[in-house]
This record gives C-alpha cells, structure tokens and sequence, in this order.
C-alpha cells in the first residue's frame, strides 16, 4: 500500500472509530437535527399563541445546544474523516474520489448551516415583532439544510454497504443512489426527530414548573415521538430488506459477538424492550403524565443510543470483507491486488516495507504481513487480540486457517500474498501466539526486528 | 512495484483546477482560523491585564472578545473542509504520509477542539466565576487550541518532506533536528499573523468606539508585526530547500505590505488618530494572499515533480492489475451470491477445504496439517459435544472455534451434518468375530495401556485432558468399527495415539469394542 501502517494500540482502529462517529451521530441526529427543528417548533408555537412560555422555553434551549452543536457535533463530525484519514487513509482517499461532488456541496451546505445557526443565535432578541416571522424561517431552514447534509452523507454511508453496480459500471450516480439510501434516509431522520423530540421532553421535564405549559408541550413531543418512532421501527424493515442477504445474515451476531452469540435471545429480548420503553415513554408523554414521563425520559434517551451504536455497528459490520463492496478489502488492499499478490507477492509489492531494510528478516515480513492483512480489526494485545483467536491452533492450522479466511469466515477478507508469505505470516503469528516473538502493543509494524 | 503510487481511481476534476480551488479555500479557512487563534489569545491577554489592574469587575472586554470566539471557531472548521478535501484529493500521498507518520498526534486534534471549544465557549459566557479557576481553564483551553497549529504545521512539514519520510518511520515520532526548527518557526508564525489578525480584527469590532482600547489594539498590531518579521527571517533560513526567485518576489510582496502596514500604523498612533478601515483592510488581503500564496509555491516546487512520478507509477501498476480485475469481479459476484445461513453453505465453505467433500478428511488442504482433519463422515456423537467441539474448537489442531456462528446457524449445520453424515446416529456393532480370548486380552490391554490416557470409564484422565491435543471422550464421542481400527492399527499421526499394529487383529478388533461400548 501506498500509505505507511498505522494501528492504535490496544483499542483498535474500529473501536477509535467507532467511539468518536456514534458520538457525533447521537448529536447531530439528536441535536443538530432533532432539537433545533424542536425549538423551531417551539418559537412558531410561541409566536402563534403569543406565549411567553413557548418562546422562553425555545430561546433557553438554544444555547446550550448550540455550544453542543458547535462544540462537540460539528468537531467530531470533521473527526470521522480525520481519524480515518490516519488509519484507513487508502479507503477515505477512494471514497473522497468517488463522491468528490456530494462532500463539494456537503462543504458549502455545512457552511451555510453554520452561518444559519449563528445568525439564528445572535437575532433572537433583536428580530422581534415584525421580523419574528423571518427568524421562525430561519430556524426551519436550518432543519432543511440539517436534512439536506443527512441526505448528502447518506448516499456515501449506503454505498459502502449497498455499491450495487458500482464495481461494473463505475457510475456516480448508481454509486449516489444505491439501494440502502432511501431507506436509510429514512432511519436516520426518524431516529433524528425522534430522538430529538426525546431530548427535548427531557429538557422541558426538569426544567420547567408551570404545569399547564409542561403538558401542552409533552403531548406535543409525546406525539412527535411516537410518530417518528414507527417512521424509525418501518424504515429499519424496509433498510434490512434491501441489504443483500449475504451480509445480512450476520446482523444479530455483529450485535452479539463471540461471547453472546450462543444466545440470541439477548439480541431480540433487548431489542423488543428497548423498543417498548421507547414506545411507552411516547404513549405517556401523549397522555400528558409528568411523573412517569420524567421516570421513562432517561432510559428513552439511553435506549435510543443503544439503538444508534447498534445501527451503526450492525451497518459497519456486516459490510464484513469489504471496505468499499467491489473494489475493497476492509484491509484496504483492492480485490484484483490481492490476486495480483498472490502470484508476485505483496512484500515485493510494498514501498513502505522496501524501505525496511531487512527485508530478509522472517519476523520483519511477518509484521509487516500481518500490518497489512489483518491488523485493520485484529490489534496485539488490544481488543480483538490476534492472539485470542489463535490460541491452541498448531502452526500449521494457522497456515491452514490463513489460506481460507475468506470463505472460512464470511465477513473476514482473504489473505493477500504468495504461498512462502502465507508460511511467513503463519510462523509469525504462532509464535507471536506462544509467547516466542514478544510483540507489546505495537502501533507500527514496519523496521520489526527479529528477536527469538 | 516497490515505489510509491498514488490511488488508482481518476480524479474528479483535472489538476490545476484542484490547485487553484485548494488555494483559496485554504485562504479562506485560514483567515478565520487566525481570527480564531488571535481572538483567544487576546482575550487571555485581555483578562490577565484587567486583573492584574484589579479591574475585573468593571471591565468585560474579555468577555466581549471572547464571545466572537464561537463565531470565528465555527466558521473556521467548516472552511476547513473544503481545503482538506481538495488536498485529500490533489496530494493524495503526500497529505495522507504526513496526516500517518503522525497518526496519534493528528488524531488528537479533534479532543484537543472539543477541550478547548467548550472551555471558551463557557469562559465567554459564564461572568461570575473565580479569576483562579478562570485562569485555570482559560489556559487549558489556550494550550489545547495553540496545539491544534503546531499539528496541522507538522503534518505539512511532513507531507512538503517527502525524503524524510523513511527516517520518520525509522526514528518514531518525530522530525530530525533540521526540521523540528523550521516546523517550530513555522509554527510560531502562524501565532505571531494570528496575533496581528485577531488584533485588526478587534480593533474595528469590540474596540469600536473607545479610543483607549483601539490604541491598545494598534499597539498589539505593531508587536504582532515587529514579531512576524523576526520570525519570517527564521523561517525562511531554515526552509529545506532554498526558494527559486518567482517565489522571492511573491514574498516581498507581502513583506513589502506588512512593512506598509506598520508604518500606517506607527503615523497613526503618532498622530493619535485611527487608521481607515479602507486602508487596512486591501492591506491584510496583501499581506495574508501573498504570503499564503510563498507558502503554496514552496509546496508545489517540492511537491508537483513527486506527484507527476506518483501518477505515472500508478500507471504502471493499473496495467499490471488490470489482468486481475475480471476474476475479482466474478469471485465478487459469487461472493454476494454466497449466503451463509444454511448448513450446506457453511459446511461447504467453512469444514470442507480441511475435512472434504464427503467428510472424510481429505480435503485440500488436508495435505498441509500434521494432525490430519477428522473423517467426521465416521463419527458419531451427541449434538451437544458437536456444538461444544464447533464453539471451541480442539486445542493442539487445526480445528478452530466457530462461534461466529450463532445458535442457529450452528443448530443449522449441526442437522446438515446429520442428515448427510448420520453424525447423530446409532453407532453399528462391530462385526468382526471376536475370540473371547482376543477379548479377555483387550480387556486387559485396555486398563493396562490405553485407561491411562484414556480412563477406564473411557472418558480420558485429568492428566490427559491437558494434551494438545487431548483424547476423545468415548461415552459421547465415537467412530465407526472400522475407523476406530484404523486408528488402533495406525494410531493418529501427530498426537499422542500411538500404533498398536504389533497387537493381534482380533485383539484390536475387541479394543474397538471395548472404546465403543463406552457410548451411553
């Protein structure tokens, strides 16, 4: 590859990922999304009623969400990118290739988004009276521009899991809509408002006092909640049933991993509860009553957390071998390279480990393999630890393992290298296993010398 | 090919476009980048005067600095998107080097945001809090966000050096010492042109009408410019590569209009009067373009001969795999239309290649394994041992866990093999004639030699069950009559059963009988 390797240590590269894009995806469906159409809808109601309680109630939330927005969401939105820019940066260099056009707009969408946001912030006291009617426009419109962004990002999220006919006729636009985009656009949104909805009867139950205002605003949340929360349990259906059942069957133990997944009753136990919590919170809230709407209102935002990660690990899963489907391992290595490498060698292939130097070392070409092919899931030491998965194999089962993974394991990418490195790979990684090649954490594989 | 490629899909739009695009996206984000930095920088200063003056109650101009920090810091991350996508996109290698060789620190950057985003913004709005506990935070969050800039600065360094970058792989994380100093004056220049921005910034903002502090601010534009010129000479003596004249020119420019600048504002503030927005604003464009525009060409005369290298190098590469691309278009195909939710799929996929086809351990790769794969057509078991063996594997072999697959799927594969292997079965009796001779031998061959792996219930000793691996438990796990023989007779090669070939046949035949009648 064309990139030097780097893995973090102990927790892993998804992990890294994964940590920072759910926390960005909570806010900006949440937040961004959710609470600001929120407090939209909240200013429109004050200025239609004339209601002091409305209008305060959408002007006080607005500032700490704004700092959250600004603060955290749109920081950590730019993370996605920069985190895989450092450990996928071959799989974020294709896809900015690809959808070069949608993050172009994307670019100047989230601009103006922020300019929107800003300008809404700073004019609350000063549009009033006549110009109240355009600062109501302004909130609404910074919803629009929110739903605009998901619908950007959607197209580039489907397509890594749905690439359709992408790997054949390489067109933008069979890349853009793929099948999983509509249905996601969906999910998204109807986790978005719910949530957002969610958020905001929370804000509203501990916050607020005046019992005839607490009531009238729960049920209107109450309702929002409820609606969206069967447009986010039919689009779920709908997402699951365009995705190509190959990865599909992998979805409850993507969610259960090797410790659960003897037991997939915990999946659909927690899942239906989860889902009723949800849904009892929306009906309470509907029937306006307070006390056990603010008992229901943290668990419903814990929930719907669970649910995001839960989306977003089943999504980023069970894409299993692939990075881009088609065109991408999930080790970045392209799928006519890997063949290429299996007849002339990846090492021989590999700028970064000919700079090396010892090149002759069977442990330096064992690191470097193992960089390479698997250390995009599999880290030493850290979670996923290669070494878990291959205590008690003989070396030879390793090599045995090794030349199969791709059919042995459906979402586990083949190995891309001659015979002789398969061999390498396989010794390396048994006494890696046995304790023989001491190995602690490492970050970079390359300029690994031999020590046995 | 051992040299360095770029990525071998096209670019979206043709090569000088992407350059000018990137110049000036990069102008724009990096104009609100340093009213940003400066911005934070003041107000610390800001605060720090007032209480040193032990004026903190009357006066808020910090905070009034402080509160355009939202603004500034919002506007400059989303500009910042369109340069970093341009340059992903342009300088695919060289960015991407850099943003690597520096991973941890490059993805700091993003807690180093959160930290000091919150901390401003909060600092800005919250008045009354203790002047420690201000000072406290206000320099945590200026610490994180100075930071931010001495990254960005490095990855820049790194990507503009592509022949340093096998010694930063080699040497850690870190520049050679060459280096280290131009990042460091490189670094600081940025502070010190933040320093004069947010300056100028401030002085037609939150100055705006009180002589007092628009004097201050003419005297912080004056530092901020005298500092931007000894730091400027210190960069440019320690460019890597010295500057070809076009470059020289574009730079005195910009030095010519900072040295413009100063000198309006020293007659200014000699005058006592204010400076005209009309002249100092055409004045920073002239200052910040030019000097942006130095630090651009330097990066492409370093830069542009490597990336014409890298593409043609992809050229070469393209060619060599484009005789692979129809086969992994195909194996993709077929690997959609494998759907691993039935027993005959995963048995297929994931037993066949060691235990074969018709599951008697032949498979292809049966050949590679010391321990040969079981013939797993000739056991006969419970399907609770299957699953326990499919779950954990067998320690000392090949044979690794599949609990990846879930209940299910397991339960799935477990009924394949049934049906077609009658793993589950009844275990038929053996049919050789056994002597009761030969069977009182075997008895006693039995608990003198094999119970001691083995056990006399059949079920293996404590000890034995720590071999590599360990024996079979014959009350739930058997094989066939006549692959049991086999394996009395041969033993199993690779583990800890031996050969009992020297024993007469009939006494093997009743050792068969013996490890079969353990069965429940």
């Amino acid at each position: 590859m064309e990139f030097p390797i780097f893995q973090v240590p102990y927790l892993g590269n998804g992990m890294t990922i994964a940590l920072n894009a759910v926390l960005h995806i909570i806010i900006v469906q949440g937040i961004t999304t959710g609470v600001i159409t929120m407090i939209a809808l909240a200013e429109y109601i004050g200025f239609k009623k004339s209601s002091e309680h409305w209008e305060n109630f959408a002007k006080q939330l607005l500032k700490p969400t704004l700092i959250i927005i600004t603060g955290v969401g749109s920081v950590t939105g730019v993370g996605i990118w920069f985190i895989t820019s450092a450990l996928s940066p071959r799989g974020i260099g294709l896809m900015l290739r690809i959808f070069f056009w949608p993050w172009f707009v994307e670019w100047l969408v989230f601009a103006v988004e922020v300019i929107v946001i800003l300008l809404y912030y700073f004019t609350w006291e000063k549009w009033s009276g006549l110009k109240k009617k355009q600062h109501i426009y302004l909130g609404f419109g910074y919803s629009l521009l929110a739903i605009i962004s998901a619908v950007l990002i959607t197209g580039i999220l489907g397509f890594m899991l749905t690439s359709d006919g992408w790997p054949w006729n390489r067109s933008f636009w069979s890349a853009f809509f793929n099948p999983s985009f509509i249905p996601q656009l969906f999910l998204r949104l109807g986790i978005a408002f719910g949530l957002g909805s969610v958020f905001t009867s929370a804000y509203l139950l501990f916050t607020r006092q005046d019992p005839m205002f607490r009531k009238e605003a729960l049920r209107l949340f109450g309702k929002v909640a409820l609606v969206f929360l069967l447009i986010g349990l039919l689009s779920t259906w709908w997402y699951f049933s365009v995705v190509p059942s190959r990865f599909k069957t992998h979805a409850v133990f993507s969610v259960l991993t090797s410790h659960f997944s003897q037991h997939p009753e915990f999946f659909w136990f927690l899942n239906i509860f989860g889902a009723l919590i949800l849904a009892l919170f929306s009906f309470t809230a509907l029937t306006r009553s307070v006390s056990i709407s603010r008992l229901l209102v943290i668990p419903a935002i814990l929930f719907y957390c669970c649910f995001i990660t839960e989306y977003e690990r089943v999504r980023e899963f069970i894409r299993g071998p692939f990075l881009l489907p088609g065109y991408l391992y999930s080790n970045q290595v392209q799928l006519d390279e890997s063949l290429f490498w299996k007849e002339n060698g990846a090492l021989k292939n590999s700028y970064w480990y000919s700079q090396a130097g010892n090149s002759a070392d069977t442990t330096a070409q064992g690191a470097y393999l193992f960089a390479q092919n698997c250390s995009s899931c599999h880290t030493i030491d850290g979670l996923n630890d290669i070494k878990d998965r291959l205590r008690g194999r003989t070396e030879d089962g390793i090599y045995v393992i090794l030349g199969n993974t791709h059919q042995m394991v459906p979402f586990m990418p083949p190995f891309s290298g001659t015979e002789a490195e398969r061999r390498v790979l396989s010794t390396f990684l048994y006494r890696l296993t046995s304790g023989e090649i001491k190995l602690k954490a490492p970050s970079r594989f390359m300029f690994q010398k031999g020590k046995s | 090919m051992n040299k360095l490629i770029d990525l071998l899909l096209q670019k979206p739009l043709p090569d000088p476009l992407l350059h000018d695009l990137l110049f000036v996206a990069f102008v724009l984000h990096m104009l609100f980048v340093l009213f940003t930095l400066g911005t934070a920088m003041l107000a610390f200063y800001l605060f720090l005067e007032t209480w040193h003056k032990g004026k903190l109650q009357e006066s808020t101009w910090d905070k009034e600095v402080l509160r355009t920090f939202t603004i500034h810091k919002s506007l400059a991350v989303v500009l910042g998107v369109a340069p970093l996508l341009l340059i992903q996109v342009g300088l695919t290698v060289p960015f991407f080097t850099g943003v690597t060789l520096f991973a941890p620190y490059w993805m700091l950057i993003i807690l180093l945001l959160i930290i000091s985003f919150l901390l401003f913004d909060s600092l800005a709005h919250r008045i009354n809090i203790r002047p420690y506990l201000h000072l406290f935070l206000g320099m945590i969050a200026l610490v994180a966000l100075l930071a931010v800039p001495a990254i960005f600065v490095l990855v820049l360094v790194t990507a503009e050096s592509p022949d340093q970058w096998t010694n930063i792989v080699k040497n850690g994380y870190h520049l050679d010492s060459a280096l280290t100093l131009h990042w460091l004056f490189r670094y600081l220049h940025v502070l010190g042109a933040a320093l004069v921005a947010g300056g100028v910034f401030h002085f037609f903002f939150t100055a705006k009408g009180d002589p007092e502090k628009k004097t201050k601010m003419l005297h912080w534009i004056v530092a901020g410019i005298l500092e931007q010129f000894v730091l400027g000479v210190l960069v440019f003596a320690t460019l890597p590569k010295k500057p070809d004249y076009d470059i020289i020119i574009v730079m005195i420019v910009g030095v010519a209009s900072a040295a413009f600048l100063l000198w309006s504002v020293f007659k200014a503030l000699s005058k006592n009067i204010s400076p005209k927005a009309k002249l100092i604003y055409p004045l920073v464009v002239l200052i910040v373009v030019p000097m942006l525009l130095t630090r651009q060409l330097i990066q492409d005369k370093s830069l542009l001969p490597l990336k014409k290298e890298l593409e043609s190098n992809a050229a070469v590469y393209e060619k060599s795999l484009s005789i692979y691309s129809q086969a992994a278009l195909d194996n993709y195909k077929n690997d959609l239309n494998t759907v691993y939710d039935n027993g005959k799929t995963i048995f297929e996929k994931s037993c066949v290649f060691c235990h074969g086809e018709n599951a008697d351990g032949k498979g292809n790769e049966a050949v590679n394994l010391s321990i040969p794969p079981e013939a797993i057509a000739s056991v006969r078991t419970t399907s609770e041992t299957l699953r326990q063996i499919l779950i954990k594997g067998v320690n000392g072999t090949a044979m690794p866990y599949f609990g990846y697959y879930e209940k299910g799927k397991l339960n799935r594969l477990i009924d394949f093999l049934n049906n077609r292997f009658d793993l589950l079965g009844k275990l038929p009796p053996v049919q050789f004639d056994i002597s009761s001779a030969d069977q009182e031998k075997a008895n006693q061959i039995f608990s003198e030699n094999c119970a001691a792996c083995h056990g006399k219930d059949g079920r293996g000793t404590p000890e034995a069950k720590k071999f590599q691996p360990p024996p079979p438990d014959f009350t739930v796990y058997n094989l066939l009559p006549e692959r049991a023989f086999e394996v009395i007779s041969n033993g199993y090669p690779g583990t800890m059963m031996v050969s009992f070939a020297n024993l007469p046949e009939g006494v093997r035949w009743g050792l068969v009988k013996i490890v079969n009648d353990k069965k429940r």
